[in-house]
């Protein structure tokens, strides 16, 4: 007998490679969404700073607004805020 | 009738003497006594009456306008009543038996009645004048009637010969006998008339009555079958409004069928329901219970009893289709089965009762939740089974009406977190694995728990389609990216990415792929981490599956097979006969799903692997060969159904997850109320958690939960109240 793989239908879980469970600024799990959003995933992404903290994409952005333009820190941190480019 | 013939009579006399003189003689006075005592006695007497009428009606009116009208009034008086007491007088002594006496009775009744109007026509000026200027004097008519009544009343002999015949003739008529209505109807209105009929008449007939049935109801509710009591019940009572409509005076019709309803159906209204309804409901007669609906709606309390005894009916088989053990694999059938057939007998039977429609409800949610978790999960099965493809027993239409019956069995369930875990276990193989009846279904069905239990309860199970959507937008990005590799073979490959969150938990298992296929992933991890940074990846190996072509000795074959099942398979391109145990160490499957992979390839429906020994279990000693002369009818051969299935350890598993995630949320709440309260006492504090939670809890196990928290320093006792608790910040 001779069997060769034609198709293979596989299937991948993923999680977000993050140190701690929570988003440091709305405290939901990351595996939840921020309070605006519906669902987590690719609708609610994760970021990172240089600094190496994540947090919610929407939780950062709304954060940084509240800042002022030329001083943006980390909110955990308060090292100044540049998103991390992998 | 009568009296208005008189009045024709008189008038067309009076045109034969037009313009008659006017004298009044005195010496005519003494003649017209005379002439008025003879026409009386004439008309006594059924005889043509000599005299001119209008001379009659003259002498009357002169008398009148001679203030002779007393007199006049009691000569009248006491010649009506020797003639009544003479002509009464053959009631008496007379050997008559039942039937010819009430007969006779009747026809003197139908006599004075006639004679009194013909004597009215007579004296009508004196009825006009005299009997309206004087509020104490009778008029003629109910002079007459007295003077009848009193006979009656002061002959004992004739008044119960007349009751007792009367009732003698409906107790025939009850019997079955045919009897003269219009005869009892007369004599009936005769004692109307005479103002006995209440007092005489009525008293009695309804003590009668009453005796009857409660005998009736007595014997007949013990010796019938209760399908047979109502249909007798229910005659009964149509008989007696019969009774009520041909004969009886419209007073009577009240007393008569709440005494009727009081002995046949209120003072047995236990035993009809007892007896009955099991076997009733059992045997699903729609008419019997309908009437004895009706019956019992009719009594004090009747419904009330029906309803509490429905009630417990439910309960009752309910319970034994929920606990038995042995009936697991039809609960969900018996019970949807059963839940529309006492629909139909609310609709049809109970008058679509609210009261029965709520008795219904809070009953089947009694009875579910006796037994815990497993309605939850068969519910969860059934939908499963529904939904997957294959299903052809039903249009989109008729499962979407399948699955509204479903919803209402799911409303019933307090464990709502067990039928999420299995829902989405199944959900997820659906998705994977096999195919879905209908995606317009799978929607709908989500759409339902949506509505049911909010968004929060499906948002997981959405996340799921978003993900294989998402996947399903991925693959093209990959198959290009893949294009621009230089792999050596040419594999086709997709996959679905899942949000770990979303899913239920799959337990790692690293088996031994080929290179090829390492490399593979290891192309697909790149493509996807290079558009997602800051995932990790993991592969699930037990959701895998592949289609693969299988060169046998009579024929090549295209076969859809698990993952794990393609990895045995390729061990059998090197050799032809493997033992399990090399088997499982070259694949790296670990032990039990090694033995379900060889069971399904060697012990299945269709067969390309053989095992020696034979047997249904795999053991540690077997060796397994392909089978080379393997043959299937079908080109396409799909053998992964192995995948579908839930195994023993995936259903501990599933209710093992729940009960965790139990603990969570009860020491959530426990964390949540305490922070707000700051201090509480234990009874409040379990009030206030059982508000919060929607899942069924054992006090016990909350004291656990309780404990636990105080041992990892979220809350404390009270140092003198051991039942008071503290939160600390
Ligand atoms: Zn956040
Ligand atoms: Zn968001
Ligand atoms: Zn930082």
């Amino acid at each position: 007998m001779k069997v060769t793989i034609q198709k293979w239908i596989g299937v991948a879980s993923w999680k977000w490679q993050v140190n701690d469970d929570n988003c440091g600024i709305c405290r939901m799990p990351f595996d939840s969404c921020c309070p605006e959003c519906k669902l987590p995933g690719d609708d609610c992404t994760i970021v990172w700073g240089e600094c190496s903290h994540c947090f919610h994409v929407h939780c950062i952005l709304k954060w940084l607004q509240s800042q002022n333009y030329q001083d943006q820190t980390c909110p955990m941190c308060r090292q100044s805020w540049k998103f991390k480019t992998h | 009738m009568a009296s208005n013939q008189a009045s024709v009579k008189s008038t067309k006399l009076s045109v034969k003497n037009f313009k008659p003189k006017v004298r009044l003689p005195d010496a005519g006075k003494e003649e017209w006594w005379n002439q008025l005592r003879e026409a009386v006695r004439a008309i006594h007497n059924r005889c043509p009456i000599s005299y001119n009428r209008e001379d009659l009606h003259k002498a009357v009116g002169h008398m009148c306008t001679h203030s002779l009208s007393p007199r006049l009034y009691n000569e009248l008086k006491i010649q009506c009543e020797e003639y009544t007491k003479a002509s009464l007088h053959q009631l008496i002594d007379d050997f008559m038996d039942e039937m010819a006496y009430l007969i006779k009775l009747n026809s003197l009744w139908k006599d004075h009645c006639n004679q009194m109007i013909m004597i009215r026509g007579i004296y009508l000026t004196l009825d006009r004048t005299y009997v309206m200027q004087n509020p104490l004097v009778l008029s003629l008519w109910d002079m007459g009637l007295e003077l009848f009544r009193k006979f009656i009343v002061s002959e004992q002999t004739v008044e119960k010969k007349t009751i007792d015949g009367l009732l003698s003739l409906i107790s025939r008529e009850r019997n079955g006998e045919t009897i003269n209505k219009s005869l009892i109807k007369s004599l009936l209105r005769m004692l109307s008339e005479l103002q006995m009929y209440q007092y005489h008449f009525e008293n009695k007939f309804l003590q009668v009555t009453e005796s009857l049935y409660a005998t009736e109801g007595q014997n007949f509710s013990q010796s019938l079958e209760i399908p047979d009591y109502l249909s007798f019940v229910d005659k009964r009572i149509k008989e007696e409004s019969e009774r009520c409509l041909h004969y009886l005076e419209h007073s009577t019709k009240k007393p008569l069928l709440t005494s009727v309803e009081k002995q046949l159906i209120e003072y047995r209204k236990e035993m009809i329901i007892n007896k009955g309804k099991t076997e009733l409901l059992d045997t699903n007669r729609l008419d019997k219970l309908k009437l004895m609906y009706s019956l019992l709606a009719r009594v004090n309390g009747g419904l009330d009893e029906l309803c509490k005894r429905f009630s417990l009916y439910i309960q009752e088989r309910g319970t034994s289709m929920v606990m038995d053990t042995e009936r697991d694999k039809t609960m969900v059938t018996e019970l949807l089965d059963f839940k529309s057939k006492l629909d139909s007998v609310i609709e049809l039977s109970f008058d679509h009762n609210p009261k029965f429609i709520n008795t219904e409800k809070d009953s089947f949610e009694t009875f579910i939740n006796r037994r815990t978790n497993k309605p939850a999960e068969l519910i969860a099965k059934y939908i499963d089974m529904k939904l997957r493809a294959g299903n052809k027993e039903a249009t989109d239409e008729e499962l979407d009406k399948i699955l509204d019956k479903i919803m209402v069995m799911f409303r019933f369930i307090q464990g709502k977190d067990v039928f999420e875990a299995f829902y989405k276990k199944d959900l997820a193989k659906r998705l994977l694995v096999g195919r879905s009846a209908s995606v317009d279904a799978e929607m709908s069905m989500l759409l339902k728990l949506k509505q049911e239990c909010g968004a929060g309860f499906t948002s997981k199970l959405e996340g799921m389609f978003k993900d294989i959507e998402h996947s399903k937008e991925l693959m093209p990005h990959y198959k290009q990216y893949l294009n621009n590799q230089k792999i050596g073979h040419n594999l086709d490959m997709t996959v679905n990415v899942l949000m770990t969150s979303n899913w239920p938990t799959y337990h790692p298992m690293d088996v031994i792929l080929p290179e090829y296929m390492i490399s593979y992933q290891k192309h697909f991890q790149q493509f996807y981490l290079s558009k997602h940074s800051g995932r990790k990846l993991q592969w699930i190996s037990t959701l895998g599956h592949c289609v693969v072509a299988a060169n046998f000795p009579l024929g090549k074959k295209d076969i859809v097979v698990s993952l794990l099942q393609t990895l045995v398979l390729l061990q059998f391109n090197k050799e032809d006969e493997i033992s399990f145990l090399d088997l499982k160490q070259r694949t790296g499957i670990d032990d039990a799903d090694m033995r379900r992979t060889l069971q399904s390839l060697a012990c299945g429906k269709v067969r390309v692997l053989h095992k020696k020994p034979k047997g249904k279990e795999v053991e540690d000693n077997d060796v397994f060969a392909y089978v080379s002369d393997f043959k299937h009818k079908q080109f396409h051969i799909k053998i992964n159904q192995v995948q579908m299935k839930e195994t023993l350890e995936e259903n501990i598993n599933t209710t093992e997850r729940v009960f965790q995630d139990r603990q969570y949320q009860i020491d959530a709440a426990i964390v949540r109320i305490m922070k707000t309260r700051k201090t509480l006492s234990h009874a409040l504090l379990v009030t206030a958690v059982y508000e919060q939670l929607k899942f069924p809890i054992k006090p016990s196990d909350l004291k656990k939960r309780i404990e636990s928290l105080i041992e990892r320093d979220y809350m404390e006792r009270d140092e003198d109240d051991a039942y008071q608790y503290h939160y600390v910040a």
